[in-house]
C-alpha cells in the first residue's frame, strides 16, 4: 500500500520511496503521532513552513508528510508550540542550523542556486535520483550535491615556506613569541626609517635566492598614449606623436611622374629577402674567398648573376663534354668507364672491326657496354654518393646547411615551400622611374609609320589588295602563296636596315647603342643569315611552329624567329596595307616555307 | 554515566599534530551509552513506543534533543579555517557529512550529521589523485601526479635511496618538492600541516625528551632515525647541489620536519592508475587528519574509475552527529611502534605486551568469561551485551592483558581457585616489578602534566608515553584483581 503512492497535496503529486527503511519509519511516526499525546517534538523548520505558509518546499519530499488530512488536522496546534521550543534553543544557539529531521543522506541537498534544500530524486527534482542515473554518473551527481564552503578565510596562503602557518594553534602559539619579535623589529625600522630608507629592501635581497635583474618598481613611467595603451583605455590606433597628417592626396599622373624613392629601403617586412639556396651559397662562397659581395648580404643582382653563371657554365659544360663525344667517337668517350675494355677505341679501328665482321658502331657500343660494372655504370651516371659533387656545398657550415635544407634530409623545412624555379623580380626598387618614350625614339628613326602616311598607303593599295584578295577561293591562295612569299622576301630585305636586325631586347639594346656596337660582326654573321637557309635548316613546319617562341633551338632557330616573328610580318603587312589580314598572311608565308623546305630537301637528296 | 566517559576520552584524546589517539572502545561504549540515554529521554516523552525504539537498531532522530548535541567530542572544538576545506573543494576534493575541527591538539574529522548504518559503505570524503603526493614502494620510481621533471636533481637524490627502508626520506623528498612546485596544491594544504613546534615526532624530540621516555630501545631506535636522517640532508644538501635542490630545505631541521611529516602521516596504499598497480606511499590531503583509533570507524578505499582516494565508513555502523571519524593506523602494534613512528601512545591499545618471564600462569577461559571477552585470540572483543550494565572497566588494556597475560587452557578443565590465585600474586608481583624499574610513578607523571601547560609537545608526548605504559600495568593488576575476586563465583 506504501508503495510509490502519489498522494495529491495542494495539487501537486508527491512520489514516495519504495525505500523499506523509510516505510517503516512513516509507520513508526504514524504510530507515534496518533499514540502521541498531541504534542509532538517535530522540529523541522521546514515542516513549519509547509504547513504554515503554504508553500511548497522540498520537506514534503520526507514521508513524514504523508499523512492524509483528517490526521493532519489536529497536528497543527501542537506544531505551533513546538515552534516556541525552538525559537528558544535557536536563541540559546543561533549560529546552529538545525534540521533535526533525519533524511535519508544524500535523497536531497541544497541546491546552491536556489539555496534551499532540494530533494536529490523524485519528479521535480533537477538531479534525478540513483536509478535514473547513467552508470558512473552517480558520483558526479553526488559531489555536485555536496555542499561546498561558504566563510571566507581571514589568513593567506604562505606557499610552503611556513608549514603550519594556519593552524589556529599556531597562531596561538607563534604569536606571543613572534609579536614580541615583531615589535622591536618594528621599533628599529621606525628608527631606520629615517635613515636610510633602502634598508629594508637590501634585507629582503639577502634573502631571496635568485639574481634580481631588474628591481620591479623601476618601471618607468607610463603617461598619455603609452598609460592608455597599456590598461587598454581608448586609444588612437596610432600613437599622436609618431602621426604624421596625410597631405592632399595627388594625382595619379603626378604620382607617377613626382616619384621618389622611399626613405627607407625596406618599408614592408615582405620586401625581405627569403633565405634561399642562393643566398646562402653565395655567402659562402664570399666566406671561401671564391667571389667577392658588395655587402653583408648578397643583393638580387648578384644573385641572379650568380644564378645565371652558375646555369651558364652548366651548359657550357655540358656543351664541352658534348663535343668531346662528337669529336672522339661514342666508343672512345664512353670507355672511360669501362676500365675491362681493353681494345683500341679510335675511329680507324672501329671502322676496321666494323669491315672485318659487320658489326656496326652501334653494336659494338653495347658489346663495350656490356662489359661495364655496376660500380662503373653509376660514376658514368652521376649516381655514385662516393664522388662529391659540389666541393663548396660539402665544406659548408652546419648551419649554412640547414639554412638550406633545413638539417632534414627527407622533409628538408627551410626551404621546403619555395619554388626553385622562380624567376626574381629585376625590376629594383627604382623600377617606378620612367622609361624612356620608345614611340618618339621610332618616329624620329622612322621604324614607325603614323597614322595618316598608313592611310595615304592604304588607300593606294586598296585596288590592288581586292584584286589580290578576290579571285582566289582559300585553296588557291594557299596556290598562290609561293610567289608572293618570294617577293614579300627580297621587300623585306630591301627595306630594313641593320636595325631590324636587333630583335630580341630591343628597348635596352635601342636606348644603349654601346650594347650593339661591342660584338658587331659576329654575333651579326650568325644573325645575318638569309631566310633560305633559316628554311633549310628548320626540318619541318611542325617543328618550327612549335619551337616559334623558345629559343631552345639555339642560333638557327633565332634567325628563323627573327625572320618569322609576328611583330615584324605584321609590319610588313602594315607596310602593304594588309594590316587586316595579317593572319592570313602569315599562314602564307608559313606555307611558303614549308613548301620551300620541301623543295630544298627534295633536291639535296 | 555518559560524562564520564567524555572525560576519559578527554584524558585519552591527546592529539598532538592532527593526527591523534582516541580510545576506540571507549567509542563503541559511548555510543552504547546514548542509546541508553535516548531511551530515558523517549520515556519520558512517549511512553508506548520505548521498547520497540529500544529493540530496533534504527536510532529515532526525531527525539535527538539539543542539551546531548553539545556533549559530542567535535563540539568542543571549533571548525577548521574555512580555506581548508575550500581549496580543496575547489580542486574536486568533497567531503560529505563531515567537517574539520581543530582543537588546542590538532585537526581531526567528525561527524556533520547522523549517518544511518547502511548495507554499505558510505562515502564520506574523496579526494582526487591529483592532490596527493605518491610515490611507489619499489624501484622504478613513478610518481602520481608525476610533479617531478624530467632530469630534476631532486629525483637523482630518491634514487639514491635505499628502496627498502628508505621511504621516509623519499616522500620526505617529494613534499619539499611539492612545496617548491610551482601552483601546487601542497603549497597551500602545507599551512595546515603541523610545524615543528606542533609535531609530537620523536624525531623533532630533543635529548632530554628522549630520556623522559624512559625506553632506551626506543630512545636509542629514534636516535639511529634521527642521525640517518641528518645523514641524508648532509649528504644531499652539500653546499655544491643547485640551488633548485638546496632551497627545498636550507637547513637539516626543515628537513628533518619534512621526514617527520613522512612517518606521520604517509598512508601505504596499493592504487590501481588504468592499467597499473602499484604499491605506493602516499601523502593523502585531508585523509591524513583523520585520527587513529584500534576500533576505527572509518578506512580507506581507492576508487579506480575516477582515481579518487576515499575514505568509507564501515558498513553498518552507526556514527553520531559530532563523533570524530577515524581510522586504523597499524594494524596489531605496540605503543612502542606506535611512538617511534606516530608520536603518541594509547592508553588501551589492545596489543600492548608485558614481558612476563615467571612460570605462572592463569586460566584463559576463566579469565575470558570474568571479562565478558569473545572472538579468537586475534580479535577479541568485550561483548557488551552480556556484561552488566556501568561496567566500564573493559577497555582495550583489559583485552591487551588477555594477550600477553601467561594463561593455559586444556580442554574443559576448570581452573583450581587456590592455584590460580597462586598464579595470580605472583603475575602481580611480577607487575610491581615492572612499575618499580622506572623512576617515577603514574601519580607523579600525572603530576608533571598538569603542573606544566606549557611543555613542548615532544616532552609531552614521551612523558605520557611513559605514562601510559605504567597506567597499562596498573590497569594489568586491577584486572588481575577483580579476576582473583570473580573466579570463585
Amino acid at each position: 500500500a506504501y508503495d510509490a503512492q502519489t498522494v495529491l497535496r495542494g495539487g501537486i503529486a508527491v512520489y514516495f520511496p519504495r525505500d523499506p527503511v523509510a516505510r517503516d519509519r512513516i509507520e513508526l511516526r504514524l504510530g507515534n503521532m496518533i499514540s502521541g499525546c498531541g504534542c509532538l517534538p517535530n522540529k523541522s523548520p521546514l515542516f513549519f513552513q509547509t504547513s504554515l505558509s503554504g508553500s511548497f518546499p522540498a520537506s514534503v519530499w520526507q514521508p513524514k508528510v504523508r499523512l492524509t488530512t483528517a490526521k493532519r488536522g489536529p497536528l497543527f496546534p501542537c506544531v505551533k508550540c513546538e515552534k516556541k521550543d525552538k525559537e528558544e534553543d535557536s536563541s540559546e544557539k543561533p549560529s546552529f542550523e538545525k534540521l533535526s529531521v533525519e533524511r535519508a543522506p544524500y535523497h536531497s541537498y541544497r541546491d546552491s542556486i536556489s539555496g534551499q534544500v532540494e530533494p536529490a530524486s523524485g519528479a521535480r527534482a533537477s538531479i534525478l535520483g540513483q536509478d535514473y542515473l547513467p552508470e558512473g554518473t552517480v558520483g558526479q551527481a553526488r559531489a555536485a550535491g555536496a555542499p561546498g564552503p561558504s566563510d571566507e578565510s581571514s589568513g593567506t596562503s604562505s606557499y610552503g615556506k611556513k608549514p603550519g602557518s594556519r593552524r589556529k594553534t599556531y597562531k596561538a602559539a607563534g604569536a606571543v613569541s613572534e609579536s614580541t619579535e615583531m615589535n622591536t623589529v618594528v621599533d628599529q625600522v621606525v628608527e631606520d626609517d629615517g635613515l636610510f630608507e633602502r634598508s629594508e629592501e637590501e634585507a629582503n635581497d639577502e634573502f631571496s635566492d635568485f639574481v634580481v635583474y631588474q628591481k620591479e618598481n623601476e618601471t618607468d613611467e607610463l603617461t598619455g598614449y603609452d598609460l592608455d595603451k597599456k590598461l587598454g583605455r581608448p586609444h588612437p590606433f596610432i600613437d599622436p606623436k609618431v602621426r604624421k597628417p596625410i597631405k592632399e592626396p595627388l594625382t595619379s599622373e603626378e604620382l607617377w611622374w613626382n616619384w621618389r624613392k622611399p626613405d627607407k629601403e625596406q618599408w614592408s617586412r615582405w620586401q625581405r629577402k627569403r633565405p634561399d639556396s642562393e643566398t646562402v651559397f653565395l655567402k659562402a662562397m664570399a666566406e671561401s674567398g671564391q667571389i667577392k659581395l658588395y655587402g653583408e648580404e648578397p643583393t638580387l643582382t648578384e644573385t641572379a648573376l650568380y644564378r645565371a653563371r652558375r646555369h651558364l657554365y652548366k651548359e657550357e659544360r655540358l656543351q664541352a663534354e658534348h663535343d668531346r663525344l662528337e669529336k672522339e667517337g661514342p666508343i672512345a668517350y664512353y670507355s672511360e668507364w669501362v676500365k675491362a675494355w681493353k681494345k683500341d677505341t679510335s675511329r680507324e679501328a672501329i671502322q676496321k672491326h666494323y669491315e672485318e665482321t659487320g658489326e656496326d658502331e652501334n653494336t659494338q657500343l653495347i658489346e663495350m657496354f656490356s662489359c661495364q660494372t655496376a660500380r662503373e655504370y653509376r660514376i658514368m651516371m652521376g649516381t655514385d654518393y662516393r664522388v662529391s659533387r659540389d666541393p663548396l656545398a660539402m665544406r659548408m657550415k652546419e648551419e649554412q646547411i640547414k639554412q638550406i635544407w633545413g638539417g632534414d634530409p627527407v622533409y628538408p623545412t627551410v626551404n621546403y615551400i619555395q619554388d626553385p624555379d622562380q624567376v626574381i623580380d629585376f625590376r629594383g626598387p627604382d623600377f617606378h622611374e620612367p622609361t624612356p618614350n620608345v614611340l618618339a625614339y621610332l618616329q624620329q628613326n622612322g621604324n614607325i609609320t603614323s597614322r595618316e602616311e598608313m592611310d595615304k598607303i592604304l588607300a593606294g593599295e586598296k585596288v590592288e589588295q581586292v584584286k589580290v584578295k578576290t579571285p582566289f577561293s582559300d585553296d588557291e591562295a594557299m596556290a598562290k602563296a609561293v610567289d608572293i612569299g618570294e617577293k614579300e622576301d627580297s621587300d623585306d630585305e630591301g627595306k630594313f636596315g641593320d636595325d631590324e636586325n636587333i630583335t630580341r631586347n630591343w628597348s635596352v639594346l635601342k636606348t644603349t647603342p654601346e650594347l650593339r656596337k661591342s660584338k658587331p660582326k659576329p654575333a651579326r654573321g650568325k644573325g645575318k643569315m638569309t631566310l633560305e637557309e633559316a628554311i633549310a635548316d628548320s626540318e619541318n613546319l611542325t617543328d618550327f611552329l612549335l619551337d616559334f617562341d623558345q629559343d631552345k633551338r639555339g642560333r638557327h632557330e633565332s634567325t628563323v624567329l627573327s625572320a618569322f616573328h609576328p611583330q615584324k610580318i605584321l609590319t610588313v603587312c602594315s607596310s602593304f596595307g594588309l594590316e587586316d589580314d595579317f593572319m592570313l598572311w602569315y599562314i602564307i608565308i608559313a606555307g611558303t616555307v614549308s613548301k620551300y623546305h620541301k623543295s630544298k630537301t627534295c633536291s639535296s637528296n | 554515566m555518559a560524562s564520564s566517559i567524555l572525560l576519559q576520552q578527554s584524558i585519552i584524546c591527546n592529539t598532538q599534530f592532527g593526527k591523534s589517539i582516541k580510545n576506540g572502545w571507549g567509542a563503541t561504549k559511548s555510543n552504547f551509552l546514548e542509546k541508553g540515554k535516548k531511551i530515558g529521554d523517549i520515556k519520558a516523552r512517549v511512553a508506548v513506543d520505548a521498547m520497540e525504539t529500544a529493540a530496533s537498531p534504527t536510532a529515532f532522530p526525531f527525539f535527538q534533543t539539543q542539551p546531548q548535541q553539545q556533549d559530542t567530542p567535535a563540539s568542543k572544538l571549533e571548525l577548521a579555517d574555512p580555506e581548508f576545506y575550500k581549496m580543496g573543494f575547489v580542486r574536486s576534493m568533497r567531503a560529505y557529512g563531515v567537517e574539520f575541527r581543530e582543537g588546542p591538539n590538532g585537526f581531526g574529522v567528525y561527524a556533520s550529521k547522523d549517518i544511518e548504518p547502511s548495507r554499505r559503505a558510505k562515502v564520506v570524503m574523496e579526494i582526487p589523485l591529483e592532490l596527493m603526493l605518491t610515490i611507489s614502494q619499489k624501484t622504478p620510481w613513478m610518481f602520481f601526479p608525476d610533479i617531478i621533471p624530467v632530469g630534476h636533481p631532486i629525483f637523482d637524490i630518491i634514487n639514491s635511496t635505499n628502496p627498502e627502508t628508505d621511504w621516509d626520506l623519499r616522500m620526505a623528498c617529494l613534499l619539499l618538492y611539492a612545496f617548491d612546485h610551482d601552483k601546487n596544491f601542497w603549497q597551500l594544504y602545507g599551512d595546515f600541516l603541523p610545524s615543528a613546534e606542533e609535531c609530537t615526532s620523536l624525531l623533532l624530540a630533543t635529548e632530554d625528551d628522549l630520556k623522559e621516555l624512559h625506553d632506551d630501545d626506543l630512545a636509542s631506535t629514534m636516535r639511529k632515525e634521527k642521525a640517518r636522517a641528518r645523514e641524508f640532508w648532509e649528504k644531499n644538501w652539500h653546499y655544491g647541489m643547485p640551488l633548485k635542490v638546496k632551497r627545498l630545505a636550507r637547513d637539516p631541521e626543515r628537513f628533518i620536519w619534512a621526514v617527520s611529516m613522512a612517518q606521520t602521516r604517509h598512508i601505504n596504499f596499493r592504487i590501481r592508475v588504468g592499467s597499473l598497480v602499484q604499491d605506493a606511499n602516499m601523502f593523502a590531503p585531508y585523509a591524513d587528519m583523520l585520527n587513529h583509533s584500534c576500533q576505527p570507524n572509518c578506512f580507506f578505499h581507492w576508487r579506480f574509475r575516477d582515481r579518487m582516494f576515499e575514505v568509507m565508513t564501515n558498513a553498518g555502523q552507526r556514527i553520531k552527529k559530532g563523533e570524530e571519524m577515524t581510522v586504523n593506523y597499524m594494524k596489531g602494534q605496540r605503543n612502542n611502534m606506535l611512538m617511534q613512528r606516530y608520536g603518541f601512545s594509547s592508553l588501551s591499545n589492545p596489543w600492548d605486551v608485558l614481558p612476563f618471564s615467571g612460570n605462572a600462569k592463569i586460566h584463559l577461559d576463566s579469565f575470558l568469561s570474568v571479562f565478558n571477552i569473545s572472538g579468537s585470540h586475534e580479535d577479541y572483543y568485550h561483548n557488551a551485551k552480556i556484561a552488566n550494565e556501568g561496567d566500564s572497566f573493559v577497555d582495550g588494556a583489559v583485552l591487551a592483558a588477555a594477550r600477553t597475560l601467561p594463561t593455559w587452557s586444556d580442554g574443559d578443565i576448570p581452573p583450581i581457585p587456590s592455584l590460580e590465585i597462586k598464579a595470580v600474586k605472583t603475575l602481580q608481583q611480577e607487575c610491581q616489578q615492572f612499575l618499580a624499574e622506572y623512576s617515577t610513578t603514574s601519580k607523579q607523571d600525572q603530576k608533571i602534566l598538569d603542573s606544566t601547560p606549557e611543555m613542548s609537545w615532544t616532552r609531552e608526548a614521551a612523558i605520557k608515553y611513559r605514562l601510559h605504559r605504567k597506567l597499562f600495568v596498573e590497569k594489568v593488576i586491577e584486572a588481575l584483581d577483580i579476576y582473583q575476586d570473580r573466579i570463585l563465583f
